[in-house]
């Protein structure tokens, strides 16, 4: 009975990790397939073709690198920077108007993306924001914003300000109390907002599509037309290259906050 | 004086993005109303609404984004929690098993739509798998799932990320739970299974429900996995809000803004029905103290 338990247990792990991966798997095999057709389980011709158009065009791979990790990047480091404040503002203190404060923050969680860009597009036009990587970047922020002050909430209320206060009586300024003693505490949950802000933001098409007007271009709106125009080997390749970008930063923000967390992961926490 | 202001002072930028995101509410619903000054039209009016409400095609729309909206939410929900529990149960929430849970979260939905119609066309990897098995004699036989009026594909994709975002929003507290109250129930007698869907799983309910309102209001309002994987009829609201708001007829826009208004009334009221069960749910557990 209990043997029989385990090997159902396994068997729905195996079968998730299949789905999880095999998509990926075949996208990798799709970068470097020239003709797989019907009704056949490999590709009967492989090429670098697509791998090697890309590439060609190394001018442009540059640019849309720069353009669309940049806009991420870029919307990323804000919404840490403003949710970090914010948060404070809502965790710390009393004040009029927190409640609606709160409520007008985490309103984007409830309003689609699609919904809010084409009610201020005329509003981006109106300020010249329109077809502008400084549009785009504000759009995007204001969409990712939640989900980095939501983190930083969580991670401000378990730092608390009782520490920081400590240091205030020792004699430190207001910011030195926060970046000495507070800063350091908070590195992890900066890096896991930053990240998460950097997928809302990367991921987004309709945005960037309608306040970029095809002008400002990023990963997804280069790849959405090789995707329906059937091109398929380019779209694979376009994916390959930059999930694997993403993956490796986000790994290498994983291993500051390990080492980061043993460094300071005391009482405090709990 | 100055600790009173201080809050304010953090607080300026957020403002400022709010009021960014609040012009864009208000211009969209003026707008559903009909308010455009600059098109002369300055009376307030229901008739769009009343319009998208009765239009077959539109009508169509709207059960068309409900469905895979509330499909997507309850199969995701169902699975991810399963998944959850199995994981929870086998000691298995750290680790290499959650990077693969944490790989569907980085991945953009256009590229899961790619993904969708590499294994599921006609022409895609499961396909020929079951032509291999001699399942199907023809390619056309199988079954079209992308494409298709069902919005089976659509539905498809959405799983492939949804199932790991709530694995990977619960599991946390479920681990927790179940590692001190559900160890707890066992010790007093219950049976591992019973320990987690009496205590567990009732104490994780709120999460669980949140989860599902995310990614009900998600898929309601997200353009790009209807838009790549959607049929040609019916079309989803946010692909037709974008027909209608770029349409050359100026005077169409209303309609646009309507079906975004009509988008945003649903994820209001289902957020009202989360929080009316969260009270619900609180109250029952206060009730068992």
């Amino acid at each position: 009975m209990k043997k029989k338990r385990f090997a159902i247990t396994n068997m729905i792990l195996a079968l998730f990790v299949l789905t999880v991966v095999l998509p990926i798997a075949v996208m990798i095999v799709w970068t470097v397939t020239e003709r797989w057709a019907w009704p056949d389980l490999v590709p009967q011709v492989l090429s670098l073709r697509a791998l090697s158009e890309i590439f060609r065009r190394s001018e442009a791979l540059a640019k849309l690198f720069a353009s669309s990790i940049m806009i991420s990047a870029a919307v990323a480091m804000a919404s840490v920077v403003i949710g970090t404040l914010t948060a404070r503002a809502l965790v710390l203190y009393e004040f009029w108007g927190k409640r609606m404060m709160y409520f007008f923050t985490v309103l984007p969680f409830m309003v689609p993306a699609t919904v809010f860009a084409m009610g201020v597009q005329i509003s981006f036009i109106k300020l010249g924001l329109n077809n502008t990587v400084a549009g785009v970047v504000l759009s995007h922020l204001i969409c990712s914003l939640p989900y980095a002050v939501r983190l930083m909430m969580d991670g401000t209320a378990a730092v608390g300000d009782r520490l920081e206060e400590q240091a205030r009586v020792l004699g430190a300024s207001m910011g030195q109390a926060f970046f000495r003693v507070t800063f350091p505490l908070l590195v992890p949950v900066i890096l896991s907002s930053f990240s998460m802000a950097y997928i809302v933001s990367f991921s987004q098409y309709f945005l960037t599509l309608l306040i970029g007007g095809g002008q400002v271009k990023t990963f997804t709106i280069v790849m959405v037309p090789y995707l329906q125009g059937g091109d398929r080997n380019i779209a694979c390749a376009y994916s390959v290259i930059f999930l694997g970008i993403t993956l490796a930063v986000f790994a290498l923000f994983e291993k500051i906050a390990g080492r980061w967390g043993k460094n300071t992961d005391t009482e405090f926490y709990t | 004086m100055r600790k009173k202001l201080t809050p304010y002072i953090l607080l300026v930028p957020q403002i400022i993005l709010t009021i960014f995101f609040l012009i864009g509410l208000i211009t969209g619903i003026a707008q559903s109303l009909g308010v455009i000054p600059a098109f002369g039209l300055t009376e307030p009016t229901l008739f769009y609404y009343k319009e998208i409400l009765t239009k077959p095609d539109m009508v169509r729309s709207v059960l068309y984004s409900l469905r895979i909206a509330f499909f997507s939410a309850l199969f995701s929900t169902a699975a991810g929690v399963l998944l959850c529990a199995v994981l929870v149960m086998s000691r298995r929430t750290k680790g290499r098993m959650m990077r693969i849970v944490q790989l569907p979260i980085v991945v953009p939905h256009v590229v899961v739509a790619l993904f969708v119609i590499n294994i599921c066309s006609q022409n895609g990897l499961l396909a020929r798998v079951i032509y291999a098995f001699g399942l199907i004699g023809e390619q056309q036989e199988f079954p079209a799932l992308i494409y298709d009026a069902g919005g089976f594909g659509i539905i498809l994709a959405y799983l492939w990320k949804e199932i790991p975002f709530i694995v990977y929003f619960v599991i946390a507290l479920m681990a927790n739970i179940d590692g001190k109250l559900g160890e707890a129930a066992v010790n007093l007698g219950a049976g591992k299974v019973q320990a987690f869907f009496r205590v567990t799983l009732p104490l994780c309910a709120n999460t669980i429900y949140s989860g599902f309102l995310i990614i009900f209001v998600f898929a309601l309002g997200a353009y790009e996995l209807p838009f790549i994987l959607g049929a040609t009829t019916p079309k989803a609201l946010p692909v037709q809000a974008y027909i209608q708001y770029t349409h050359p007829d100026l005077r169409n826009r209303p309609y646009a803004m309507a079906l975004n208004g009509l988008i945003m009334a649903i994820s209001l009221l289902s957020a009202c029905v989360y929080l009316a069960l969260m009270r619900r749910s609180q109250k029952k557990l206060a009730g068992n103290k």
